[in-house]
C-alpha cells in the first residue's frame, strides 16, 4: 500500500526509512507552519471568548486577543517559513 | 460464489415474505382495510428502520441477540459500577446521571467494553496457541503460526522500521504489535453475528489514540530530551509571546490523536451503518423484490468490511508509527530534515547531542 521499498540510504544515518515516512517528515516542518497560522488564531478567538465570559467584559477581550492571535500566528508562519527557507 | 449469493438472497427474500408484519398486511387487505391505515402501517417501517441501524450500533448496558425481522432475546442487563457521587437527578428531560464534572465516575460495563474484553481473550487465546513456545525451533509450523508470524513481521519491517527507522523501530514494536492485533481483533468481532464493533464506539477509538500520543510524546522526550521537548513547545519565539504559542504548540500536538480516533471510528461505523441500510432498503421500499437488489450488496459491503477491518488496524498502526517516528526525528533535526550543512543555526539546536 503507502509503504514502498526503501530507497538508498541519503541521509547517512543507517536508516531505512519508507518512502512515505520519509515525505512526511520533510513535510512536518510546513504543516508545523501552517497549524501556527491557524491554531494563532483559534487560540485568540476561543481564549478571548472564554475570558469574556468569565471576566463579563464581552466583546473587548474577544476582539483584542483574536487580533493579538492573529498576529502571533502571522508571526509565527512567517519566522519558521524564513528559518525553513534559509535551511534550503 | 454466485450460487452462494443467490441462495442468501433467495433465503432472505423468503424471510421477508414470510415475516409477520408481512402477513399482517394481507390479513388488513383480506378484510378491506381503508388504504390510509395501511399507508400509516408503512410509514412507521420508514421510521423503524434508522433506529434499528442506531440502535444496533450505539453502546448500552442490555445484552440481546438480535432476531432477523423480529424482536431482539433479551440477555440481561449488565451490572452498574460507578464511583462518588452518582444518584440520578430529576430534570426538565428526565431522570440524569451526573457528569465527572459533578463527581461521578461511571465505570459501568457496556456492550462495547464486554466487546473489547471477548476481542482481548481470544487474542491471548490466538496467540498462546500459536505463538513459538519451542525455542529451539525457530520455524513456525501450521498455517496459524505462518500466518501470525507473516503479521508480525510485517508491522515489525514495513511499519515500525521504515516508519520510526533502524534504531529505534524495534523498540516501539511491541506497542505497535498490540494495537494492531488489538484493532483486528475488535474489528473482525463485529463482521460475527450478534457481536458488536468496539472500535465503532468514539470513546474507545480516543482511547486508542490517547495512547498512541503518550507513547509519541515520551518518544520525543526520550529523543530530543526533556528540555530540547519543552522547547520544542514554545516555538522558537520570545519568551513573551509564550502565552499565546504554547497553548497553539500544545492544540497542535492533539491534532494527530483526533485524526486518529476520527478514522478509525467513522470508518468503523459507517461500514456498519451502509450495510444494515442496503438491508434496511427492503423494508423501507416495502417490496421483498428489492432484496434481489440489496441482500447481494449488502454482501459485497460486508465482504469489503473485512478487508476495512484489515485496513484500518494497517492504518492505525502506520500512522502511530508515523507519528512515532516523527517525534523520534524530532530529537534529530539536523539529520532528517536539514541535510548535515547549518543543522545547529536553528532554534531546536539544544535538542543535539
Amino acid at each position: 500500500m503507502a509503504v514502498k521499498e526503501p530507497r538508498e540510504d541519503k541521509d547517512g544515518d543507517g536508516s531505512e526509512l519508507g518512502e512515505t515516512a520519509r515525505q512526511m517528515r520533510a513535510a512536518q516542518p510546513y504543516i508545523g507552519a501552517v497549524w501556527k497560522l491557524t491554531g494563532g488564531a483559534v487560540v485568540g478567538v476561543l481564549g478571548g471568548y472564554w475570558l469574556d465570559r468569565w471576566l463579563g467584559t464581552a466583546p473587548w477581550l474577544l476582539v483584542g486577543l483574536s487580533l493579538v492571535g492573529i498576529c502571533v500566528g502571522f508571526y509565527g508562519f512567517l519566522r519558521e517559513m524564513a528559518r525553513l527557507g534559509k535551511q534550503k | 460464489m454466485r450460487k452462494a449469493m443467490v441462495l442468501i438472497a433467495s433465503l432472505f427474500a423468503a424471510a421477508a415474505w414470510a415475516s409477520p408484519e408481512h402477513g399482517e398486511h394481507a390479513a388488513v387487505e383480506e378484510h378491506g382495510a381503508p388504504a390510509g391505515e395501511h399507508g400509516a402501517a408503512a410509514g412507521e417501517h420508514d421510521e423503524n428502520v434508522p433506529e434499528y441501524i442506531i440502535h444496533h450500533v450505539s453502546d448500552s448496558r442490555e445484552m440481546e441477540f438480535e432476531v432477523p425481522l423480529g424482536k431482539p432475546i433479551h440477555l440481561g442487563t449488565l451490572p452498574s459500577w460507578t464511583l462518588g457521587n452518582c444518584t440520578p437527578k430529576m430534570t426538565d428531560h428526565g431522570e440524569v446521571v451526573p457528569g465527572i464534572t459533578e463527581g461521578c465516575l461511571d465505570i459501568s460495563l457496556t456492550k462495547h467494553t464486554v466487546m473489547m474484553f471477548v476481542a482481548a481473550g481470544l487474542l491471548l487465546i490466538t496467540l498462546l496457541i500459536w505463538s513459538n513456545s519451542d525455542k529451539t525451533k525457530l520455524v513456525p509450523r501450521g498455517t496459524g503460526a505462518n500466518l501470525i508470524e507473516m503479521l508480525v513481521l510485517f508491522v515489525r519491517d514495513e511499519l515500525a522500521i521504515k516508519n520510526i527507522g533502524k534504531e529505534e523501530g524495534p523498540r516501539y514494536t511491541p506497542y505497535l504489535l498490540t494495537a494492531f492485533f488489538f484493532i483486528l481483533f475488535m474489528n473482525l468481532l463485529g463482521l460475527v453475528p450478534w457481536m458488536s464493533t468496539a472500535t465503532g464506539n468514539i470513546a474507545v477509538t480516543a482511547s486508542l489514540a490517547l495512547c498512541t500520543f503518550i507513547v509519541t510524546q515520551v518518544a520525543g522526550i526520550r529523543a530530543a530530551g526533556l528540555g530540547g521537548y519543552l522547547k520544542h513547545l514554545t516555538g522558537g519565539v520570545a519568551w513573551w509571546l509564550w502565552p499565546i504559542m504554547i497553548p497553539v504548540e500544545v492544540l497542535g500536538l492533539f491534532t494527530k490523536p483526533f485524526a486518529l480516533t476520527m478514522r478509525l471510528f467513522a470508518n468503523m461505523l459507517a461500514g456498519h451503518i451502509v450495510l444494515f441500510f442496503l438491508l434496511g432498503l427492503i423494508f423501507i421500499l416495502g417490496h421483498p423484490g428489492v432484496a434481489a437488489v440489496s441482500v447481494p450488496f449488502a454482501f459485497a459491503i460486508y465482504l469489503l468490511e473485512l478487508f476495512v477491518a484489515f485496513v484500518q488496524a494497517y492504518v492505525f498502526t502506520m500512522l502511530s508509527a508515523l507519528f512515532i517516528g516523527m517525534s523520534v526525528a524530532m530529537g534529530h533535526h539536523g539529520h532528517d530534515d536539514h541535510g548535515h550543512e547549518g543543522g545547529h543555526s536553528h532554534d531546536h539546536g539544544a535538542a543535539h547531542h
